[in-house]
Formats: C-alpha cells, structure tokens, sequence
C-alpha cells in the first residue's frame, strides 16, 4: 500500500475535521478525493505530508510514519499545494537549482522538457508570474524528481482552462510511469471523473463514499442511466 | 422593512467604518489593553493607598523619576505602537506598506482609513498620559508637564503610523527611517527637556507634528490601496547580476547548503544593510565632537551597540518558519513549501545558525572598517590613541589588548545572541507564544526599573542582597541548568538531534562556560568576589535552553 489510513480523527477546538477516517491506495492508480469545501480534504492531505499529527488511529505514508520519519517520505512525495506558496522573491531557475538539492532523484532532462512545454521564463522571479505559471512552477519542482506519490491539494481551483490542461495532462504523464500514484483532491468533479480510477467522497469529516470510480457509477445506475460524478456527489453528500 | 439579522448580531455590529475600526482594535486586542487598564488600575490604587496614609510621593533622583514613570510607560507605548500601526501582523523589513489590506477593500475613504486608527491611538496615549501622570507623579515635588508629553506622545504615535504605512522602495528602509526619523523627534524631546522648555514652545513644536503626519498617513495609504510599492532594487542589479553569476554554473551539492542559501537570500542581508545604512550618520557625528573625548567615546559606543540593536529587529523576521513570498500572516505557521522540503528539523535551525553568524560577521566588518576610517577622517583618532595610552599606562599592554578584544567580542556574540534567542519562540508557530513573549518583555520592563530604583534607594535591602547574591546566583544557574537537562532529554528522546550532536553540543557550551568564567577570573582579579560566582555569571550568560529549544519549537510547529 502506497497510502494507508486507519480510524484517523481530528479536532480543531470543537470542530471535528477528520472522523474516524481509514483509507488504503494501492500503487499505479488515481485516486481523486473529492468532497465541499471544508470536507476534511486538505486536512487528511496535511496527516499525509506529516503536517499534521493523527490525535487518534494511524498514517502510513510508503510504509513510513510521514512525523516520525519526515526526511524519508517527503523525499519520495511530490506535492502541489492548494496556496501554492512558492518563494517569490526567487526566479524560476533558483527555484529549480534550490529544489533540486533535495531530491536525489531528480531528472534534469525531465525538469528541462516540463520547463519548456510550460513555457517557464528561468530568469523571472515567482512574483512576477502570472496565477496559471505559478501553478505550472509548483507542478514543475513537485514533477521533477519522478515522485513514487504525487499529491495534488486542489491544484487547479482558480486557474484558467489551459492551466487546468496542463495539470491534467502532468497527472496522465506521471502515471503512464509504471508503479506511480497521484492523489488528486479537487471539488471541480468534472476533472476529476477525466482522470481518476478511484474515487474518495469525504462530507464533514467522514469518508461517505470509496472506491473505483467505475464500480460507483454502476452503483448508482438509475433506470439503466449512468450518472455523472456530479450527480452522485449531490446526491451521496446531499443525504449525510 | 425589518432587518432580519438576529438581534445579537444587531446589536453588536459596527454601524460606521469609524466604529468598525475600533471594533477591532479592541476585539483583537482585548488581552492586550485589558492588562494596560489593569496596570493602570494598579497604579491608582496604589496611589489611593499612598495619598490615604498622607505621604507624599517624592522622586529622589531623575533616575526615580525615569524608573517610575518612563520606562512603564515606554513599554505600554511600545505595545500600543505596535497595536495602532498594525504592526503585530505585517513584516517590518518589507518593501510593501503595513497597513493591512483586507480593510482596503472598505467603502471608507482613504482619510478614514488612515485618520480613525490615528485618532483612536493618539486619544489613547493622551488618556495614557493623563492616567500615568494622575496616578504615578501627581502630587510630587516635580513640575510635571500638563499637555505636552500627552501631544509628544501622540505624535510619536502618528509619525510611527505614517512611516509604517508608507510602502518603500527598498527592504528595510522603513526601519532605518523610522529609526532616523523618530530618533530625531525624541531628541527634539529630550533637548527641551535638557533646557526646560515651557510648555508652549513644546506645544508650538509638537502639535503641528499630528497634521503633517496625518497628511503623510493618508498618502501612504492611498499609495499602497492603489498598489503601489516602488522598487529601487534595479539599482543594486548588478550586485544581483555578480552573484548569479558566481553561483550559477553550480548546484548546490546538498540540501544543508540549498537550505543555507535560501536563508541567506532571505534574512542574511538585511542586518550588514541596516548597520551599512546607519553607520554613516552616526559616524558623522564625529565630525561634531571637536574632539571631545566623552562625545567621542559616546558616538563609539552607540556605533558598537548598533549592530545589536538591529539584530533585535532583524530577529523579528529571522525567527518567522515562514517565507516572504507570500502576504504575512498571523499565525507564524511553517509555509507548506519549506514544510515539505525533505529536510529534518536540526538542518532548517543549523541553516539559521549559520545564516546568523555570517550575517553577524559581515555587519561587524563593516563597523570594523568604517571606524578607523571614520575616526582618521574626523581627526578624532588622537583622542582614541590617547585613551588607549592611559588604558595601557594604567594596565600593561596585554591586559589593555585582551580587554579590548574581549569587549568587541561580547559586541558580537550580543548581536549573534539577539538574532538567534527568539528563534525558539517564534518556530513554535504560536501567535499566542509570540505575543505572550511580547507581553512578558513588556512587563518585564515595566518592572525591573522601579525594582532597581528600590534596591538602589534601601541601603537594608542592597545588604541582603549583597549577601544572598551567591544564593541567588546559584538559584538561577541551577534554574538554567535544570531547563536545559529538561530539553536535552527531550531532545534525546526525540530523536531531533544526533547523540554526536548533542555531546558536542554540551561539551560546546561547557568550554564556552569555563573560558568566560576564566576570562572574568582574570579581568576582575579581586577578593571581593569569590571566583565560583564567575562560574555562575558565566553560566547565565552562555546562551543554551533557549538555542536547543529552537529544534523542538520548529517540530511542534511543522508536525502540529
């Protein structure tokens, strides 16, 4: 198991942001986690990078508890956050030069090819970049070390639809490389019903709703019609 | 038509931007101005006891008076500077105005904006006054001021507000100019009070200080709610432009050097520039003294002291687990980016150690080399040479050599100490820790005065003292010392930190700590003291708990 989460509970003063949430992802798969805002999502993500310390049951990141042992398992991740907090005061190529140092797996001729079809200036600063190349940057150095997990935290919400292309198509490549798997979180569902295998429903904490996408739609079949994921997520969420 | 809000919220809404505004002051506030009134309450209590009793309250000594009054209400100044330029929450050292931006957006005009949080603060430092002034000095045998320390205040306040709110062109330049510039208001201040101005000059000079400043606030405000943040940093490209190119064709050969780099880039130049900035007019002074010796060694000793006092602000920023390239936050949180970088604890605190020390050395060598040139420049060296002359003549060459070695170093080492002591607080990502910090400062400061004031005054209570220093000492070593067992095992326990690291670490301070109390043997050779009180001082000094809690503060905060 790549990803595996067992009875996994969170508080934030009174408010229960995680419930007793336990979650395995296999290897070689998308995973989309979808669920409204203020779901839970970004919260287990944060349990995932190690951001955050589970009050109650376990994380396991690639075999590896993600607090205990930091160093080993974020060098494995690539990540792209949803505030997307790059340094702005860096240009494109520090940026690159500064990442790199982190990552002994990192592929230069791969970071020059996402570098050039994202059409990233090295000499300007972060600043200085528009909203879609900041997204296209972070997705850049979180690519770049060809990550066993790559975790996407809301990557395209706020980006225009070419941004949203590229960041697709990245997740299509990264997969096309046997053995890796993508966590995708997102509340655009279109999105995610283009490029995940499975699907994980969270609402108010709680995982209402797990598995392959295909099976799910089945699943809720009315009258021989397949619905949408869209359809499901109103309807699954709308009841809880 | 009726509202349909709850009546609760109906009747606590803010009906105006005016109202608005205060609303928050004192909704965010609230533990902040509740423990002013406490202390002010404090005091006209003790006021009410002291008047009950028919005693009149006599100041001995300027030193009293300062004690008593200033420093209390310099720290609760300080505080509400801080509150009423929305200091707590913005990044001094940026180029971009303080004021925040969220209020921007407000449909108020940019002379509301800019006026009610200065009338609000300059109302509260005349009540500050008038409280202070009731309850502490009045009735005493001074001639107290009536108004014009409450406008001197208030303008502080104002001109404070207009230089943080202005957006600036450079980084760090808002400190140098408020610096320079309320340094001058100050002096302005102390002079009339050196020739005992009357109360209507001080007016004269002061009160037209709050509508200049008002119209400066005002269009600081309109520039940064336009956007505008001028950049002159195209002037120091080249500098830029050298060092790419020195450190292009490399990558960094590990993620301790990138991680070093990045901390360099983003702390380790601003204290060499702000002691490269302030040099220069403090060493101008020189060229005023005529060569008098005291105004000599006066104007070197605020040069030598300036590298630390801008490590006190520089460490503002250094102790943030944050990145600037995002607005500043509240909540000191680690930015998911440098959370996420594959790199442990120990080696995010060892880059800002050695970020620290670099950053000490270079702003050290320019005080270094910029005060045998500024004193041959001056013609002030002879005044020099002839201290070091007596000081030689009166102690031999040696001991003259090593005493000045070992002051300039306690220089540096202070200045390395204020960048790095605050670490552990500010990695804790805690708003609250930070501002409990700031509280306890502040009282702190509010207290020790008086506190001395009372030792110096009771010839009984300095006995005691005297005899229990050894008791006292020792106490606070041994307090010191248990502290840091305490987050050593924790340490341990935690695996932050190497075994290796931790022994060296230990023996580190331990040598450290022999040779500081060797040196004090050595310098104050005399039977009054007993040579384990030096052990004692050495021990206090010695940096420890606070610079190996930094690794656990920074865990606690990147795995909340």
């Amino acid at each position: 198991m790549v990803i595996s989460v067992s009875g996994l509970s969170r508080r934030f003063g009174s408010k229960i942001a995680l419930d007793g949430v336990s979650l395995e992802l296999s290897r070689g798969a998308v995973y989309g986690l979808v669920g409204a805002n203020g779901a839970g999502k970004t919260t287990l993500i944060r349990h995932l990078l190690g951001l955050l310390r589970a009050e109650t049951g376990a994380v396991r990141v690639l075999g590896l508890d993600p607090v205990q042992e930091p160093v080993a398992v974020l060098s494995r991740i690539g990540y792209l956050s949803e505030e997307n907090d790059l340094p702005g005061w860096m240009t494109v190529d520090e940026l690159l030069r500064y990442t790199r140092a982190f990552y002994p797996t990192w592929d230069d001729a791969y970071a020059a090819e996402l570098q050039e079809s994202f059409a990233l200036d090295p000499g300007t600063r972060i600043r200085n970049l528009s909203k879609g190349e900041k997204a296209r940057a972070g997705l850049l150095v979180a690519l770049a070390h060809r990550p066993e997990l790559l975790i996407l935290d809301e990557p395209s919400s706020g980006l225009d639809p070419i941004a949203r292309r590229d960041i697709l198509g990245a997740v299509l490549r990264t997969i096309a490389h046997e053995g890796r798997t993508v966590l995708f979180s997102s509340h655009l569902l279109d999105e995610v019903e283009e490029v995940a295998d499975h699907v994980t429903m969270i609402s108010r904490g709680r995982i209402v709703l797990s598995g392959p996408l295909d099976d799910i739609k089945t699943a809720h079949r009315v009258d021989g019609r397949v619905p949408t994921l869209n359809e499901i997520f109103v309807a699954t969420v709308g009841e809880t | 038509m009726k509202s349909s809000s709850p009546p609760s919220a109906r009747r606590s809404a803010p009906s105006s931007p005016a109202a608005a505004i205060a609303w928050e002051f004192q909704r965010r506030h609230r533990w902040g101005l509740l423990a002013i009134a406490a202390y002010l309450i404090v005091l006209a209590i003790v006021k009410l006891v002291v008047l009950a009793r028919g005693q009149a309250v006599v100041f001995r000594s300027d030193e009293s008076f300062a004690f008593a009054v200033i420093v209390p209400l310099d720290a609760t100044l300080t505080y509400c500077l801080a509150l009423f330029t929305y200091g707590l929450s913005g990044d001094l050292a940026g180029r971009p105005s303080m004021y925040p931006r969220r209020l921007f957006t407000l449909p108020a005009s940019t002379a509301a904006l800019a006026g009610w949080p200065m009338l609000y603060g300059s109302i509260a430092m005349i009540l500050l006054w008038a409280a202070a002034r009731t309850f502490v000095v009045w009735p005493s045998g001074f001639d107290i001021p009536v108004i014009w320390p409450a406008v001197a205040a208030a303008a502080l306040l104002a001109w404070t507000q207009a230089l943080t709110w202005m957006p600036y062109g450079l980084p760090g330049l808002r400190v140098i100019l408020a610096v320079l510039w309320l340094g001058t208001l100050q002096s302005i201040v102390l002079l009339a009070l050196r020739y005992e101005a009357s109360e209507g000059v001080m007016l004269a000079i002061l009160a037209p200080q709050l509508p200049l400043a008002f119209l400066v606030s005002r269009f600081a405000v309109a520039r940064a709610r336009r956007g505008v943040v001028p950049d002159w940093r195209g002037a120091f490209t080249w500098i830029g432009a050298l060092a790419r190119v020195r450190g292009r064709s490399a990558n960094f050969a590990t993620p301790e050097r990138a991680q070093r780099w990045l901390e360099w880039r983003r702390h380790g130049r601003t204290l060499p520039a702000l002691v490269a900035i302030l040099l220069p007019f403090e060493l101008a002074l020189l060229f005023t003294t005529g060569g008098t010796p005291a105004l000599v060694f006066i104007i070197l000793l605020g040069v030598l002291l300036t590298p630390a006092l801008m490590a006190a602000f520089v460490a503002a920023t250094v102790r943030k687990p944050d990145l600037d390239g995002r607005e500043a936050r509240e909540d000191y949180g680690m930015a998911p980016f440098l959370a996420t970088r594959p790199l442990s604890n120990r080696s995010l605190i060892a880059a800002k150690l050695a970020m620290s020390l670099w950053s000490t050395a270079l702003a050290w060598a320019l005080v270094i080399i910029a005060i045998p040139i500024a004193l041959r420049l001056s013609q002030t060296w002879p005044v020099v040479i002839d201290r070091w002359h007596r000081t030689v003549a009166l102690m031999g060459a040696a001991r003259a050599a090593v005493i000045v070695v070992l002051i300039m170093a306690a220089f540096i080492a202070a200045t390395w100490k204020q960048l790095v002591q605050t670490l552990c607080i500010g990695m804790t990502g805690r708003i609250w820790i930070v501002r409990a910090s700031l509280v306890g400062t502040l009282a702190f400061l509010c207290v020790i005065g008086p506190l001395f004031d009372w030792i110096d005054s009771n010839s009984a209570v300095r006995a005691v003292l005297w005899n229990a220093a050894p008791l006292l000492l020792g106490a606070l070593a041994c307090v010191k010392l248990c502290a840091a067992a305490w987050v050593a095992v924790r340490l341990f326990r935690s695996r932050l930190l190497r075994d290796r690291t931790l022994v060296l670490g230990a023996a580190g301070w331990c040598v450290a700590v022999l040779a500081l109390s060797a040196v004090l043997s050595w310098w104050i050779a005399t039977e009054l003291f007993p040579r384990y009180l030096f052990v004692y001082a050495a021990i206090l000094a010695v940096p420890v708990v606070r610079l190996a809690a930094a690794p656990l503060a920074l865990d606690w905060n990147r795995h909340r």
